[in-house]
């Protein structure tokens, strides 16, 4: 679910940062207040507790893997604010130490992973463990919880990219970033997360709640007393809002408007495309210049030669290295 | 215990007969798999930190904030021209750097190049060819551009250069923590999860309980560790502040490189200029 850098265009990373601004703000406060200074280095191993839990590869059926996103764990074991800074730091460190997952494209990934995903999986849990009451109770709330959250993150990351060629086209009409539209992104990403990821990630959460609290229940986030409704509702109303700024955003109001309706009525977008945009796909257009066109031609020349001499330079030394490899292999 | 002895020499029948044990194949393709990203991940965490910087780069914060910037740009420019001279630029950087290093960033790239290759060939059959060629050009130089700044200075210097972004200096400690505190937890893992390798042979049904089991663990001795660096902090005279102090001098290098990203910026905005035109 990292979405790398051009998938999305530069405002709307925008937009999701201009979301997490606040709720990070609101998140350190609520953490400060919650784990006074020994927040310091909790914080730090946290991060470092979710980056790890994310490189663990969690068995799906049919013989492949995927890798465990942990949000929702991370929200029941340390309470969402504390999992909300946490999964950004290792948000962080993936885009910028790792390069996975773009750098303009951080604050979204943040809104998904860090803030959509623990929020949404913790609200869901705890409604449905004040309903019940009970110990089983709390299971089911957590496997719903992670299920939902996950699915909702997903749900995001494709609103995200099929807003794409309805806001960022180029004179042509055609996309400038994610290419898919709703009617395409939704299903894309929705259909694995619903059926397969979402129910891996559902059962390796229960898993490791349950082991923690046969071992160690005194380690587990207690929190708040209560949660009323109103504030999950009020937490998806904060998730729905940079959507609204990103519809108000576009110059073109009738496809403003599509958005809203596309994001209501979620998987059904398919008939709502309007004319001109499916026209605008299939449009035939001349196939761009692209040998260096808006360049003086001495400029183009230069920039080819030495492309040419970097990358001979480059597979030398590559051709280099498996020789000496095997050179020392040789002797040792 | 004579007695006993004496029945152990005379070997039993059944213990005589040879036993072909062939256990049945289980599934740990997880195991190994997370075994293998985990390592990935400590060893460059490893590699980094044995970099030393050498005299002749360009000051840490100078970089840093001039890959900010191109990549900013590479996002923005709708000119294939920008792009391409930008992924010349790249290739000659590249083209300075150790063979080990080059290998390493042109498989991240290149591999994530032809990831989005394939996810925009479909978009392709509809008849934008604009996205086909754009966005993979774009996705290459903008992992590049990052990956060589990650492969060529080490981590801390890249978290002290966030402090000229005006990023908390309590933040940049956190990072830091986490990235040393990943390897450990990153080891800790890797035991258990070797562990767990060599004792489950063949089916074993609750491999898949075990990892949760192995995750819960790294989860209650990160706890642990948590309470023991805090008690030490405080130890040491640690009272909530943290600060990070570096002067910053323009050396012949920093200006150097700056005018080549200044030379690149232009590029930008002839070429953003002239696909206007």
């Amino acid at each position: 679910m990292h979405i790398p850098d051009n998938y999305l265009s530069p405002t709307t990373c925008l937009v999701m940062g201009a979301a997490m601004v606040p709720v990070l703000a609101v998140a350190s406060k609520k953490v400060k207040e919650e784990l006074s200074q020994e927040k310091i280095p909790m914080l730090g191993i946290s991060a470092a507790f979710s980056f790890i839990v994310m490189m663990f590869n969690i068995p799906l059926p049919g013989g492949t893997t995927g890798h465990a996103v942990g949000g929702t764990l991370l929200a029941v074991l340390m309470g969402p604010y504390a999992a909300c800074i946490s999964v950004t730091v290792a948000l962080l460190i993936q885009a910028l130490l790792f390069g996975d997952g773009g750098i303009l494209a951080f604050p979204a990934n943040c809104f998904n992973m860090a803030f959509v995903m623990p929020f949404i999986g913790f609200f869901v849990y705890k409604f449905i463990k004040e309903k019940t009451g009970t110990e089983k109770g709390a299971i089911i709330g957590i496997a719903i919880g992670s299920y939902v959250g996950i699915n909702f993150a997903a749900l995001f990351a494709a609103i995200q990219f099929g807003l794409q060629p309805l806001l960022f086209t180029n004179e042509a009409g055609l996309p400038l970033y994610c290419p898919y539209p709703l009617s395409v992104s939704i299903p894309a990403m929705m259909i694995p997360h619903l059926l397969v990821a979402g129910i891996a990630e559902a059962f390796f959460t229960v898993a490791v709640f349950t082991f923690i609290k046969r071992v160690s229940p005194g380690l587990i986030h207690e929190g708040e007393k209560k949660v009323k409704p109103v504030y999950a509702l009020l937490a998806v109303l904060v998730c729905l809002s940079p959507l609204g700024i990103l519809a108000a955003g576009t110059a073109w109001g009738e496809w403003g408007l599509e958005e809203i309706q596309d994001v209501i009525s979620g998987g059904k977008a398919l008939g709502y495309i309007p004319e001109g945009m499916s026209t605008g796909f299939n449009f035939n257009a001349p196939l761009p210049d692209y040998a260096f066109n808006g360049l003086p031609d001495t400029a183009g020349y230069i920039l080819s030669a030495a492309a040419g001499v970097a990358i001979l330079i480059i597979l030398f030394k590559i051709i280099g290295s498996f020789i000496h490899d095997k050179a020392g292999g040789g002797i040792g | 215990m004579d007695n006993r002895l004496g029945k152990i020499s005379g070997i039993p029948e059944w213990m005589k007969n040879n036993e072909n044990h062939v256990p049945k194949m289980g599934r740990d393709a997880f195991i190994n798999k997370s075994i293998l990203s985990l390592l990935s991940v400590i060893s460059k965490i490893k590699a980094q930190d044995t970099r030393k910087q050498s005299k002749y780069e360009a000051n840490i914060v100078v970089k840093v904030l001039f890959t900010f910037i191109l990549v900013v740009m590479i996002s923005v420019s709708r000119s294939f021209s920008f792009i391409a001279a930008i992924i010349v630029y790249l290739l000659i950087k590249l083209s300075f750097m150790e063979a080990k290093q080059i290998i390493q960033i042109l498989k991240i790239s290149l591999l994530m190049t032809g990831f989005t290759f394939i996810i925009l060939l479909p978009a392709a059959i509809w008849g934008n060819s604009y996205s086909l060629v754009m966005i993979p050009a774009k996705v290459f130089a903008t992992i590049t551009a990052v990956n060589i700044l990650s492969k060529a200075t080490k981590w801390s210097n890249i978290t002290k250069a966030l402090k000229s972004a005006c990023v908390p200096d309590l933040f940049i400690l956190v990072l830091d923590i986490t990235i040393k505190y990943i390897l450990l937890l990153g080891e800790l893992a890797l035991q258990l999860l070797y562990a767990l390798k060599l004792r489950s042979v063949g089916v074993n049904r609750s491999k898949q309980t075990s990892l949760a089991g192995i995750s819960a663990t790294v989860f209650m001795k990160s706890k642990e560790m948590a309470e023991e660096m805090y008690d030490a902090m405080q130890c040491r005279g640690f009272t909530g502040d943290y600060s990070t102090a570096e002067k910053f001098k323009w050396a012949a290098v920093d200006i150097l490189y700056a005018a080549m990203n200044c030379a690149i910026i232009a590029v930008f905005i002839y070429t953003a200029f002239n696909e206007k035109l």
